[in-house]
């Protein structure tokens, strides 16, 4: 029974990794613009279809598609920006319905081009075990994992050391002193949503690559952000890292132990739980002086 | 070196500041003073582009500034602070000041860093988070290190002695004393406290109900009759 239960922490590991990616473009694009983009699952599934593209339609391995879809990904994602930007009476409500109908047309898009059915990878690379210690994984799994890590590294190492990483941390926590100093924020927005969207199509890639993929997923995932953002407590970075992984895990333990009809369940279950426990999350900021 | 032309600002009915004319040459020192809810702080908001004057002109190195938007600003040379404290929370003190530098005059130097920090008593705090652990004081050391670090010819400081304790005060009063001839700025400062104005001040100007009512040497201002009613919230009585 143990080995059964570490078996599946191992697996939600692995699965959080992703999970984290998509909600770390979630956050830094509320963090940035105050904007909750709930077109961003969809973002994601429209990278995973490129590696479902790429795949059956070139029959080339999915990671082939990963230049494709930071293209695609990326440009919609200036795109949902500049439409959110053009908003200019209470941005912040307002954004909700209209990424919200994005995310409906995406769906719908993905929908007609590419029907209903549930699509997944036919690669045997990607699909074979591959053993670390007691450990059994899909070498996708292991190696996006490895991706993931790689990427939020960066991406820690870009908001801490870089000019503009920097800048985009100064305009998410204080806005008008940022502009007072002479940071463009419209800069630092669109940057946002590029970086989401880098971050978004690697997602979108290790989704297929390991799992299964339909045009309803992209509504999931981005509900799945959102809980992970709120997890992790709004505006803290590293918290989002760690909520994805500790979603990964809730619903991998579940599917071990109950059933994978409640996998969907238990992230809500935890938002509910956090939400009323700890208001300001996990690693929510304390209480401000000044 | 700042010129405001017949400054209005209004919201709906009110008008918070009304057909002000004022000028700051460089290196000048100037106060603003005036009772609570006399425009001060909707001054110095039109000034750095929080709030958009309903007329007027302001000119800035003769730049009309109404022309240029709020980023740009910093760039030209125009700093200012926050009654309430605006550090960039989650970043540390040092980072407030890169960024600051960084964005507000293009280029990056450690040196003129470590020397504004030492400056403003903040080297020992470099590393800690604006946020959560600077007190009140170093707060505001920190508003005016951010100011500094984009390399300012303006500063205007709003309100940067309130609620410090004597000491403080008198620390803080002599920094910006010094800080005026290291850092070669002109500065813009409201404030209530009659004697430190007079200590730093080149000129005042007073408003009251948005309304420039005197503009001169602190000696002059402070003598005029009409000053010191609307100052000491005397009524017609």
């Amino acid at each position: 029974m143990s080995e059964l239960i570490l078996q599946a922490l191992y697996s939600g590991v692995l699965q959080g990794g992703s999970y984290a990616l998509i909600a770390l473009g979630l956050a830094l694009v509320f963090g940035t613009m105050k904007v909750i983009n709930l077109a961003h699952g969809e973002l994601v599934l429209l990278a995973a279809y490129m590696a479902y593209m790429v795949e059956s339609k070139l029959g080339l391995s999915p990671l082939f598609a990963i230049p494709l879809a930071l293209v695609l990904v990326c440009t919609c994602a200036v795109l949902v920006y500049f439409l959110v930007s053009l908003i200019r009476k209470d941005r912040e409500l307002n954004s909700l319905i209209l990424t919200y109908g994005i995310g409906i047309i995406l769906t719908n898009a993905v929908l007609l081009i590419w029907s209903a059915d549930v699509r997944s990878t036919s690669s045997a690379w990607f699909q074979d075990a591959v053993v670390v210690g007691p450990f059994y994984s899909m070498r996708s799994e292991l190696l996006f994992f490895v991706v993931a890590s790689v990427l939020m590294a960066g991406l820690w190492w870009w908001l801490s050391r870089s000019w503009y990483g920097r800048a985009v941390r100064a305009v998410s926590s204080n806005r008008d002193a940022a502009k007072l100093m002479g940071i463009n924020p419209r800069t630092t927005e669109i940057v946002s949503f590029v970086v989401a969207g880098i971050l978004a199509s690697f997602a979108g890639v290790a989704i297929f690559s390991y799992g299964v993929i339909q045009p309803a997923f992209g509504h999931a995932l981005t509900v799945k952000a959102f809980i992970i953002t709120v997890l992790a407590g709004i505006g803290s970075i590293p918290g989002v890292m760690v909520g994805g992984l500790l979603l990964g895990i809730a619903e991998a333990l579940t599917v071990t132990l109950a059933s994978s009809a409640l996998q969907e369940l238990v992230g809500m279950a935890l938002f509910l739980l956090v939400l009323f426990l700890m208001p300001n999350g996990l690693f929510g900021a304390k209480a401000r002086r000044g | 070196m700042l010129r405001l032309e017949d400054l209005s600002v209004r919201f709906g009915g009110l008008t918070a500041v009304n057909t002000v004319s004022l000028s700051v040459g460089s290196h000048e020192v100037v106060g603003l003073v005036g009772p609570n809810g006399a425009g001060k702080t909707t001054l110095f908001n039109a000034v750095s582009g929080l709030v958009k004057p309903s007329s007027g002109r302001i000119l800035f190195d003769s730049v009309d500034m109404l022309r240029t938007p709020l980023h740009r600003r910093a760039r030209m040379g125009i700093g200012r602070t926050f009654q309430v404290p605006q550090p960039m929370h989650e970043l540390t003190v040092r980072e407030n000041l890169i960024v600051a530098q960084r964005f507000g005059t293009g280029a990056v130097d450690a040196r003129k860093i470590d020397e504004v920090l030492d400056f403003t008593d903040l080297t020992d705090k470099a590393e800690r988070h604006a946020a959560t652990e600077l007190a009140l004081t170093e707060l505001k050391a920190l508003e005016v290190a951010k100011a500094l670090a984009t390399n300012p010819k303006l500063l205007m400081l709003d309100e940067v002695l309130a609620g410090l304790e004597t000491n403080g005060k008198r620390r803080f009063m002599g920094m910006l004393k010094e800080l005026h001839e290291k850092f070669a700025v002109g500065i813009l400062i409201i404030e209530h406290d009659i004697e430190t104005i007079s200590n730093l001040c080149h000129r005042v100007a007073v408003l009251n109900f948005g309304e420039l009512i005197a503009d001169g040497t602190p000696d002059e201002v402070f003598r005029d009759p009409e000053v010191m009613k609307s100052y000491t919230g005397a009524s017609d009585a």
